[in-house]
């Protein structure tokens, strides 16, 4: 049957795991370009080159009744004490999906967080957005 | 083998000079004596971006079968490709070839793809 997919369809799932309060997610595929232009050419040619995925999501700062805060997984990878920094354990699995039904579209990628903002502000839901950058292929491509 | 056919991405070119011997005296003046009749020393580079392995291992060969700066050659018409005036302007003249003035250099892109770049001295 014929669908179009809003915001309503989709979830960011962490190792597997809905995370529950996603209001938005996007990722971005990137293709480097090798330019083969030669001295004689008039129009730019190129070949291929490396390619990398990265993305972005916004999760709401939300306790559950058992008192977990899903974004809270996500958001230690950076937020933390110590001085050992980010390693490679830090790696989180990232599914950004599409949802129809038991149709699942998904998108599967190791990442590093790269990036986490979060601050309250009066009359506001406490938010944090986070940005990822892939490491690898992807691992599931159904989109 | 001849120097490979393709054409390169960039090219730079100095037209060398003229085997000249400068003087010059305590007082400033200066007498230059030439000592040929040939211009040499001329000098191309060549950069040849984001070619295929294979194609990059033709240079590897050619530095090869010259004995690196040993022997000279001429360079295919590809070299000059998209100059639009007289081919002989960045070419040797009449009794100089070609050199390798150093090894080639091999840069790696990604799997599969490389970028060489050669320099060249014009001799007699």
């Amino acid at each position: 049957m014929a669908k179009v997919y809003t915001g309503r369809d989709g979830q960011l799932l962490l190792a597997g795991v809905t995370l529950v309060k996603v209001t938005s997610w996007g990722l971005q595929a990137d293709l480097e370009l090798l330019e083969t232009t030669g001295v004689s050419d008039n129009v730019r040619t190129f070949t291929p080159g490396v390619q990398s995925f990265s993305g972005t999501a916004n999760l709401l700062y939300y306790k559950a009744d058992d008192n977990s805060i899903d974004a809270s997984k996500l958001l230690q990878k950076l937020v933390r004490t110590g001085t050992a920094g980010v390693t490679t354990s830090d790696l989180v699995t990232l599914t950004l999906r599409l949802v129809d039904g038991t149709d699942l579209n998904d998108v599967t990628l190791s990442a590093y967080i790269t990036s986490l903002s979060i601050g309250a502000a009066v009359g506001e839901i406490v938010s944090a957005q986070i940005s990822f950058q892939a490491t690898g292929g992807l691992t599931t491509a159904t989109v | 083998m001849p120097f490979p056919s393709l054409r390169p991405t960039s090219r730079s070119f100095e037209p060398g000079d003229w085997p000249i011997k400068t003087f010059r005296s305590q007082s400033g003046a200066e007498v230059r004596i030439l000592y040929g009749s040939a211009r040499t020393g001329m000098a191309i580079e060549l950069s040849y971006e984001n070619i295929t392995d294979s194609q990059a291992e033709t240079f590897l060969t050619h530095y090869n079968e010259t004995l690196g700066t040993l022997r000279t050659f001429t360079l295919p018409s590809e070299a000059r490709t998209g100059w639009t005036g007289s081919a002989g302007s960045i070419n040797v003249p009449s009794g100089n070839a070609w050199r390798y003035s150093k090894a080639p250099a091999l840069t790696a892109v990604r799997p599969g793809v490389s970028t060489v770049t050669v320099s060249l001295i014009g001799v007699l």
